[in-house]
């Protein structure tokens, strides 16, 4: 008996061990030899597009792609999974805030070269675009560090306006050159903020934003930041900070050129917009497909500038990176950069109006273009060019710091509570989580040089 | 084949094939080896699911949330640190919180589940069509019923609020509201678990015997005392599983709140534990430490259905 039970152990020990290893064994990339497997995510828009690009690679190289897609708020934790499974995609969207983590656990390739070789001009490409991807192992976003990534797009917020409303109002069309200052655009908010058919209650609105996707616009042009330039000091009890802030929320709570203060936050300022509610709203160039079947005309303008007297906005941006346990290191490289610069899947994307050409001389012809619509798409270009900057936590280890200023910020959105006496409450807080997000980053590169 | 042959070749000592373990030599030991190797086969079929499936993952997630790890790159042991963290994290004792104030939802939904049930068991009207519109929730996607929930929960426009309109009361703004954003996800959970415990409930009734009810008429009981003493008694076993599989299900709430308060709610207000683990360790890339948060509200659970079988055992019901 005690035999028999020692068989089965040894029964189980072996079945175990085989199944372990026929999990393990399948790691690295897709299982056919001259095929690539390619992970990103996107809206049906976007993977039509894609898929477009996608085959005409296949039509020049002669090299198949695999497509996995999914959707928007799972790719993060199902790239993590592939990771962990070790079955990594040959080729991958990454994102800007997950660079530094995938390139000290040694998952993505070093592309420097391979890029260079291919003889791409990233001089054409978006200064902007290309830093974001760039490492030195302490710094992001910095012409100097090694390339691990090409920009899938750079996405400039810009400021959009309702042009049929402005002009029912009597308003005078915002200049495409020169911002207004805050106070100027105040004082358009509050005239086309109206009850137009006289039953009592307000049906359409100045504008009415979301502070997560929006502060940022209002801080920078008043001089204020989330850090100092070297990410290591949480910077948001400063006076500047407090006022943009309290500006934001006044909007809401004291001018009263928003819909109600709980509306802020929801979706529905959006859907307002779209049916021609609200006169000034962020517009991205994913929305352009969207916008332009509008029933109003709209156009782009800058932000409005607060003391600094610029203004100032975020791009966001995707990255398209290249495992460094692909089995076709050449082709994977010819992928990612075919992705993001060639002319031809570039103008695909472009026509797809998804997002704004990657090529700096494409994206001229674009914007120059005499039917675009927006009219004033330059708008775009010029955030990219000169104004735009990187989201507060694009380049640091783990978001957590950034995240902790939205958790408790709604009593002032409310007008509960005064933006300075919130701020310098949660600088502490978002300090330690800064603090500890630059040790995971130290810890992180460290481990990945000794391992 | 195996069993005609297998007598033919044992010799004259063994007459009786089946006594195989007391058999030496011959070929009733190979029929038995080869049983055996059957037998052990399908043994370890569970048994290396188990370890595969369960054994191997709880070791590793034990050892993890010894480490400091980013689910990337390699572990870094650092002993009890994690957990010596957790003690001071407020945001993890609140998302803790936040998920046992949700279970107050549970005694609720069963109350009314088992009000729903006893209405259905009687002879109305549409019966068949209650039931299944009861049931609809059950069987539908968890992120459909959230969105759509979300926009019922709409604080302008929402279902919700324009139905409280009607009887003249200004509903709050369910999901933006600190102070009612939990109650708005405790409602929806009743709603959508109303018709699972309702359809377990039903069954149980029914297999009340009649009789019971029949005796208590005799002796005079009133409706009310025979639900009091018959019914409620004897659908205490169903009573047990809603509770320690609600409870259960309950700590590891996710979706709706993903879906429904993406950040957590105001003044992390909806985040649950489980949201709170899945958010350090995919976003913040704590893999180590969320893992510790994991075992942690494993524990948890762990203890609280350990409780529950004690407390079932000593009020444990039995009709001779």
């Amino acid at each position: 008996m005690r035999k028999s039970r020692l068989i089965a152990g040894i029964v189980t020990a072996l079945m175990t061990a085989g199944a372990v290893t026929a999990c393990s064994s399948g790691g690295g990339s897709g299982d056919d030899a001259d095929t690539l497997t390619f992970m990103f995510r996107g809206g049906e828009d976007e993977k039509a597009a894609y898929q477009d690009a996608i085959d005409r690679f296949t039509e020049d190289t002669g090299v198949k792609v695999k497509v996995i897609v999914t959707d928007a708020d799972q790719y993060a934790t199902k790239l993590q999974a592939a990771v962990a499974g070790n079955k990594v995609p040959d080729v991958f969207y990454v994102e800007q805030g997950s660079l530094q983590s995938y390139v000290s656990s040694g998952v993505l390739m070093d592309i420097t070269d391979q890029v260079a070789a291919q003889g791409v001009d990233l001089a054409n490409i978006w200064e902007y675009g290309v830093n974001s991807y760039r490492y030195d192992g302490t710094l992001q976003g910095t012409a100097d560090g090694q390339l691990y990534a090409l920009p899938k797009d750079v996405g400039p917020m810009a400021l959009g306006y309702n042009k049929t409303m402005l002009e029912e109002a009597g308003v005078e069309l915002p200049d495409p050159d020169e911002p207004l200052t805050r106070e100027a655009w105040l004082d358009i908010l509050k005239k086309v903020t109206q009850d137009t058919d006289g039953d009592g209650e307000l049906d359409q609105w100045g504008t009415g934003l979301n502070v997560s996707w929006t502060l940022q616009s209002f801080v920078w042009s008043n001089g204020g930041d989330w850090t100092n330039a070297d990410r290591t000091q949480v910077t948001v009890d400063t006076p500047e900070f407090a006022e943009a802030l309290q500006f934001f929320a006044d909007l809401t709570t004291k001018e009263k050129v928003t819909p109600d203060p709980e509306q802020a936050q929801t979706l529905d300022t959006y859907q307002r917009f779209m049916a021609g509610e609200i006169a000034f709203f962020p517009v991205g160039p994913w929305d352009v497909s969207t916008y332009n079947e509008l029933e109003f005309e709209y156009d782009l303008m800058p932000w409005p500038t607060g003391k600094s007297g610029e203004p100032a906005t975020y791009i966001g941006s995707l990255g398209i990176g290249v495992s460094s346990s692909t089995a076709k290191p050449e082709e994977a490289v010819k992928l990612a950069t075919y992705l993001s610069t060639d002319e031809t899947a570039q103008q695909t994307l472009v026509d797809a109006n998804i997002q704004i050409p990657n090529r700096i001389d494409t994206a001229e012809e674009w914007a120059a273009a005499p039917d675009a619509e927006p009219a004033n798409r330059q708008e775009f270009l010029d955030i990219v060019e000169s104004y735009g900057r990187a989201m507060p936590a694009a380049f640091t280890f783990s978001p957590a710091w950034y995240d902790e200023l939205f958790v408790n910020i709604q009593p002032v959105i409310d007008g509960d509570r005064a933006a300075a006496d919130y701020l310098a409450e949660v600088q502490p807080r978002m300090q330690e989580l800064l603090d500890q997000a630059n040790e995971q980053a130290e810890q992180a590169a460290a481990a990945g040089a000794a391992g | 084949m195996t069993s005609t042959a297998a007598p033919a070749t044992t010799g004259p000592r063994t007459p009786v094939p089946t006594s195989a373990p007391a058999t030496p030599g011959g070929g009733s030991k190979r029929l038995h080896r080869s049983e055996k190797k059957w037998a052990l086969a399908f043994v370890a079929a569970p048994v290396v699911g188990y370890l595969l499936f369960i054994a191997y993952p709880t070791g590793f997630a034990l050892y993890a949330s010894l480490t400091r790890w980013n689910g990337l790159g390699p572990m870094q042991f650092i002993g009890l640190e994690n957990y010596a963290n957790l003690l001071h994290d407020e945001r993890f004792q609140q998302s803790l919180f936040n998920t046992f104030f949700y279970m107050i939802g549970i005694p609720i939904g069963l109350a009314l589940s088992l009000a729903l049930a006893i209405a259905m068991n009687r002879k109305i009207m549409g019966l068949t069509a209650f039931r299944t519109i009861y049931y609809i929730p059950v069987i539908s996607s968890l992120a459909a019923i959230a969105i759509l929930w979300q926009w019922a929960y709409n604080g302008d426009f929402g279902l919700v609020n324009q139905f409280l309109g009607f009887f003249g009361i200004e509903g709050p703004n369910w999901l933006s509201d600190a102070s009612w954003s939990k109650p708005a996800i405790i409602i929806m959970a009743v709603w959508k678990g109303l018709g699972y415990s309702m359809l377990l409930y039903l069954a149980a009734i029914q297999s009340v015997p009649r009789s019971l009810y029949e005796a208590a008429e005799l002796d005079g009981a009133g409706s009310w005392s025979k639900f009091r003493a018959i019914t409620l008694p004897m659908v205490q076993p169903v009573t047990f599983f809603l509770v320690v599989t609600n409870i259960i299900a309950g700590a590891m709430i996710f979706t709706e709140i993903n879906i429904m308060t993406p950040t957590g709610g105001p003044e992390y207000s909806t985040a649950s534990a489980v949201f709170h683990i899945w958010k350090q360790a995919f976003q913040y890339r704590q893999m180590g430490y969320a893992t510790a948060m994991a075992v942690v509200l494993g524990i948890l659970i762990l203890i609280i259905t350990l409780i529950q079988f004690r407390l079932n055992k000593r009020s444990s019901f039995v009709i001779d």
